[in-house]
């Protein structure tokens, strides 16, 4: 199961964040402490975060297009108030994916790379293959974070056999 | 200077924990590659002695010295987050790949810490070293063997392991009054939170093979317990094999009860060898499988239909009974036996391209009208004047 997928997208504008704050529903703008704007939408339900450079991060969604439903919709309310936006760039950077594996993995054969800190995390580290990253943990979930979904969804597929 | 005085640090350290050469000469090195990295050379004098700290802890766990994170956090004085991410960074661009530590190796050293000797205590509450280690370990390997330790911070574990085992060294009605408080405070150690349900699950254990102990007629309860544990201990091994057997005969009578209730539905052989193959290797899925293979014997139509309509209904309901399998099986890491109720995954809308269309009424919801943003700016207003009176 895809758990979130994170997303950026440059809007191609400088964005004036007070104005954003001022004339927006549903922003989170704290100027002293941080220097970027949080904010929310209902369907899908994502999260944004907005910075002044006109970068968006979009995280929350369940699958890769609604991921891009979602950012254009930020896109949208930022050109609605006034921004001359372009939706440039959009790209998928992470995606985390869960499933259970029962009984619990006890031997990670086929993961080269482990790092396993239960003073620290009580989940175990893997480097399944490079730039996807599983963590395990006792109950028998597995989480696995990478860029690409092909490879994510095959190697939970691959468990499951496992 | 500062890195003088950090290799001077890593001495320190090193001497204090009463390492041998090796181990001081190889944490050098690393402080002198960490340090000139550029993740650590600007950074503040306090990171800089974490630095210390977490070198020759990854020196002594590459050469097979047991220590813990928590003993160096506490030489340090440093909180125990952040020996662990200046660690983890430390690791990474040194590339260096430390050994899993092990909690039976590191009990030895921390027992030691435990002040309860005839020298600092009463002769009634004293204990001999290597007795209370022996036994202490002896506890900890059941407890990894029945889920205790996977995935738990090590400190809390050990501490209820040697608060155990001192108590069942000599079972006395004072012992037992001890609470683990009063136990830390005579040994002269830090108290850990986590340890009192670490000393709950240990028990929990401790009763489940108490029970196959032969000749113990009474209950066996938490409260009872500690007096067994050495009986326990010594035959873990048998106590662990009659209580798997016991619980497994346990579920297979409850099988062939629910059968007898449940509806009989007639399903072909066929079916019911890929049921098997389909459902997930569990003990009562097993015991579902050799009671499906009882029940095939010829003459006994009725079992084989009651063992078809249990794999059935199993599949059925394999998705949820997945989730919580820890409820069928004797030994399961806590987190599964109790598990946290997750929230109902909402359906996904499945005719998402990416493209849609963005109707502007959709965006409107999302903007303030002209008077929400006058009243809004006011608001604001109003709340930064009462602030900048305030102070």
């Amino acid at each position: 199961m895809l758990l979130n997928v994170i997303a950026t997208v440059k809007l191609g504008c400088r964005l004036d964040l007070n104005i954003i704050a001022h004339k927006a529903r549903n922003v989170e703008y704290k100027p002293k402490v941080q220097k970027y704007q949080r904010r929310m939408i209902r369907e899908p339900r994502t999260t944004a975060t907005i910075y002044e450079s006109g970068n968006i991060v979009c995280s929350g969604a369940n699958s890769e297009d609604q991921s891009r439903v979602a950012t254009r919709r930020y896109a949208r309310i930022v050109q609605r108030l006034g921004f001359p936006v372009s939706f440039l760039n959009f790209k998928i950077q992470n995606l985390v994916a869960t499933c259970s594996t029962f009984p619990v993995i006890r031997f990670c054969g086929f993961f080269t790379l482990h790092s396993y800190e239960p003073e620290l995390f009580p989940g175990l580290f893997c480097s399944v293959i490079p730039g996807i990253t599983a963590t395990i943990f006792a109950s028998g979930r597995l989480t696995l974070s990478g860029n690409c979904i092909l490879e994510v969804l095959t190697i939970l597929l691959l468990l499951r056999k496992f | 200077m500062n890195l003088i005085k950090g290799l001077q640090r890593v001495k320190a350290l090193c001497r204090t924990l009463r390492v041998n050469r090796e181990i001081e000469d190889l944490s050098e090195t690393y402080y002198n590659q960490a340090y000139q990295h550029k993740s650590f050379i600007k950074v503040s004098l306090n990171k800089k002695e974490v630095l210390a700290g977490c070198c020759v802890l990854v020196s002594c766990r590459l050469l097979n010295w047991p220590i813990t994170m928590g003993t160096i956090s506490c030489l340090l004085d440093a909180d125990s987050m952040v020996v662990g991410a200046v660690y983890e960074e430390m690791v990474k661009i040194l590339n260096i790949k430390a050994p899993i530590i092990n909690v039976t190796d590191v009990m030895e050293a921390h027992s030691q810490e435990y002040k309860i000797s005839s020298v600092y205590v009463p002769e009634e509450l004293a204990e001999n070293s290597k007795d209370l280690t022996k036994r202490a370990v002896a506890l900890v390997e059941l407890a990894a063997d029945s889920w205790i330790v996977t995935g738990r911070k090590p400190i809390p574990i050990m501490m209820a392991a040697i608060y155990l085992a001192w108590q069942s060294l000599k079972p006395t009605k004072q012992r037992l009054k001890y609470s683990l408080d009063k136990f830390c405070q005579i040994a002269k150690v830090n108290k850990h939170k986590p340890a009192l349900k670490r000393i709950t699950e240990m028990k929990e254990v401790l009763c489940k093979l108490g029970k196959e102990i032969p000749w113990v007629k009474e209950p066996v309860t938490p409260d009872n317990v500690v007096r067994l544990m050495e009986d326990i201990l010594q035959h873990r091994d048998a106590l662990l094999r009659r209580a798997l057997r016991t619980h497994e005969d346990a579920l297979l009578a409850d099988c062939q009860a629910s059968c007898e209730d449940s509806l009989i539905e007639e399903t072909a052989p066929s079916q019911i060898s890929e049921v098997v193959e389909q459902t997930p290797d569990l003990s009562s899925v097993e015991l579902c499988e050799s009671n499906a293979e009882r029940a095939k014997q010829p003459g006994d139509g009725d079992d084989n239909q009651c063992a078809a309509s249990e794999q059935h209904s199993y599949t059925q309901g394999s998705q949820d009974s997945s989730q919580n399998w820890g409820k069928r099986v004797l030994f399961a890491p806590p987190c599964v036996i109790h598990a946290k109720k997750r929230r109902v995954e909402q359906p996904e809308p499945k005719d998402v391209t990416g493209d849609e269309e963005i109707s502007d009424s959709e965006i409107d919801s999302y903007i303030r009208t002209p008077r929400e943003a006058r009243d809004f700016a006011l608001a604001q207003k109003m709340f930064s004047m009462s602030e900048s009176e305030k102070s």
